[in-house]
C-alpha cells in the first residue's frame, strides 16, 4: 500500500499555497468531489483520471479520514484509466469488413466515408468489450511543511497530477528544485545559477 | 528558487562520484561521517540530449574504465545508483533528473510493528533523514562549486583522476 512497504520511487514537490485552516473538511470535499468515477463508455485514448483511496484502488469514499490522513500526512492515491486497442489486430478487422462490404456491393473499393463507419464501428464495438488499463499512483503530502512525494517520474503522469491537485485543492505544485536545498545559504544561490557548465572532458572551466 | 539549470544536476552527480573515490568513500557531512558510493548503475547522456547513449550496470561500475571513458569523451551523468551509510541506516537509491527524481529506494530496516500510521511516520521520518544528508552534500557541493576552488582544484583533479593519475 503505497509508502508503507517495499521500494520507493518518487517526485519530490513543494506545495506553493498555503492551506487554510479547514483544509480536512476542504480535502475531504476536494477528494469527494473529484474522486474517480467510472465512465459507462470511454473512447479510443481518453484517460479517466480522479482520486481513490491508498488501501484499494475501488474505494473512493474519503469519508472517513482515517483512512487518508496520517497525522500530519494526507496519503492517497491517482487512478488513471485509459482503453487501449490492439492496432493489428483493429487494421485487419476492417480491412476484412472492407473486402466484404465490396463484395457484398459489387465494387472494387470502398468509398472513405464507408471505410470511416466500418472502422469507428469496430472500434466502438472492441472498446465496448475492453477492460481499460489501469494506473495507481500513490501520494503522501506533508501538510504543516508543504511539500508531496508523488510515486512516479514520468512527466507525463506528472503533468496529470499536478493538474489533478490544482483542480481538486486549488492550490499549486512546484517541482523539487536542488536550488531548495540552499534556504538557508540563500547566498550561493544567485552564483550558482550564473555558473556556466563546466567541461569534465579535459581542459575546460 | 525553481529554476534548477540542468548541468548543476549533472555536475553533482560527478561530484559525488569523484569525491566518493577521493576520499575512499568517506564524506564529512555537517560534522559527521557518512560512507558514500556509486552501486552498481551509471547512466550516460550527451549535454544537448536526454536520452542515455551509455548505461553501465554491475559490480563495481564506479571503477570501471568504461565509466570514465564516457565521462572524459563529454558525456554528462544523467543517473546514478548510490548507497549510502552512516551511523546504524544504510539506504540504496538511484538519482536522476534535474528535479533529483528518487528511483529504487531501499531504506534501512525499519521496525514493522505498529499499524499503518506508525509505519508511515517511521518510513516517511527515514526518508526525511535521506534528503536532510542530501540537502548538506548538495550545499558542500555548492560552497566548493561557486568558488575558485572549483576551477583550481576540484576540476584538475577530476580531470587526473578520469586520466588515471589520482
Amino acid at each position: 500500500m503505497g509508502f508503507l512497504k517495499g521500494r520507493l520511487t518518487f517526485r519530490r514537490y513543494r506545495v506553493l499555497d498555503p492551506l487554510p485552516d479547514d483544509f480536512r473538511d476542504r480535502f475531504e470535499q476536494a477528494f469527494t468531489d473529484h474522486a474517480f468515477r467510472e465512465k459507462s463508455t470511454i473512447s479510443k485514448g481518453e484517460e479517466t483520471v480522479g482520486w481513490v483511496r491508498s488501501d484499494n484502488l475501488l474505494e473512493t469514499d474519503f469519508s472517513n479520514r482515517d483512512k487518508w490522513l496520517y497525522t500530519h500526512y494526507a496519503m492517497a492515491a491517482m487512478r488513471m484509466d485509459k482503453k487501449v486497442l490492439p492496432t493489428p489486430l483493429v487494421r485487419a478487422m476492417v480491412e476484412k469488413r472492407i473486402e466484404e462490404w465490396c463484395e457484398e456491393n459489387g465494387r472494387a473499393k470502398a468509398p472513405a466515408s464507408v471505410r470511416t463507419d466500418i472502422r469507428l464501428n469496430i472500434e466502438n464495438d472492441m472498446l465496448a468489450r475492453t477492460l481499460p488499463t489501469v494506473k495507481v499512483v500513490n501520494f503522501c503530502w506533508n501538510l504543516p511543511e508543504g511539500w508531496v512525494l508523488f510515486e512516479n517520474t514520468s512527466d507525463r503522469v506528472n503533468d496529470r497530477f499536478r493538474t489533478l491537485v490544482r483542480n481538486s485543492f486549488g492550490v499549486g505544485l512546484e517541482p523539487f528544485s536542488p536550488l531548495d536545498f540552499l534556504v538557508e545559504t540563500p547566498e550561493l544561490v544567485d552564483p550558482l545559477a550564473a555558473a556556466g557548465m563546466t567541461i569534465m572532458s579535459g581542459g575546460g572551466r | 528558487m525553481t529554476d534548477s539549470l540542468p548541468h548543476l544536476s549533472t555536475e553533482f552527480f560527478t561530484w559525488l562520484w569523484w569525491a566518493s573515490e577521493h576520499g575512499g568513500g568517506r564524506i564529512d557531512v555537517d560534522g559527521e561521517e557518512i560512507i558514500l558510493w556509486v552501486d552498481d548503475r551509471l547512466a550516460f547522456r550527451l549535454p544537448s540530449e536526454d536520452a542515455s547513449r551509455a548505461v553501465l550496470t554491475g559490480a563495481d561500475t564506479a571503477r570501471a574504465a568504461e565509466a570514465k571513458a564516457a565521462l572524459a569523451a563529454g558525456k554528462v551523468i544523467k543517473e546514478v545508483r548510490l548507497r549510502l551509510q552512516w551511523a546504524d541506516r544504510e539506504y540504496g537509491f538511484t538519482l536522476k533528473g534535474t528535479g533529483l527524481d528518487v528511483g529504487g529506494l531501499v531504506l534501512p530496516a525499519l521496525p514493522e510493528d505498529g499499524d499503518e500510521q506508525d509505519r508511515l511516520m517511521v518510513r516517511m521520518e527515514a526518508i526525511e533523514a535521506l534528503w536532510a544528508v542530501l540537502g548538506a552534500l548538495y550545499r558542500q557541493f555548492a560552497e566548493v562549486r561557486t568558488q575558485s576552488a572549483w576551477t583550481d582544484e576540484v576540476v584538475p583533479a577530476v580531470h587526473a583522476w578520469l586520466a588515471g593519475e589520482a
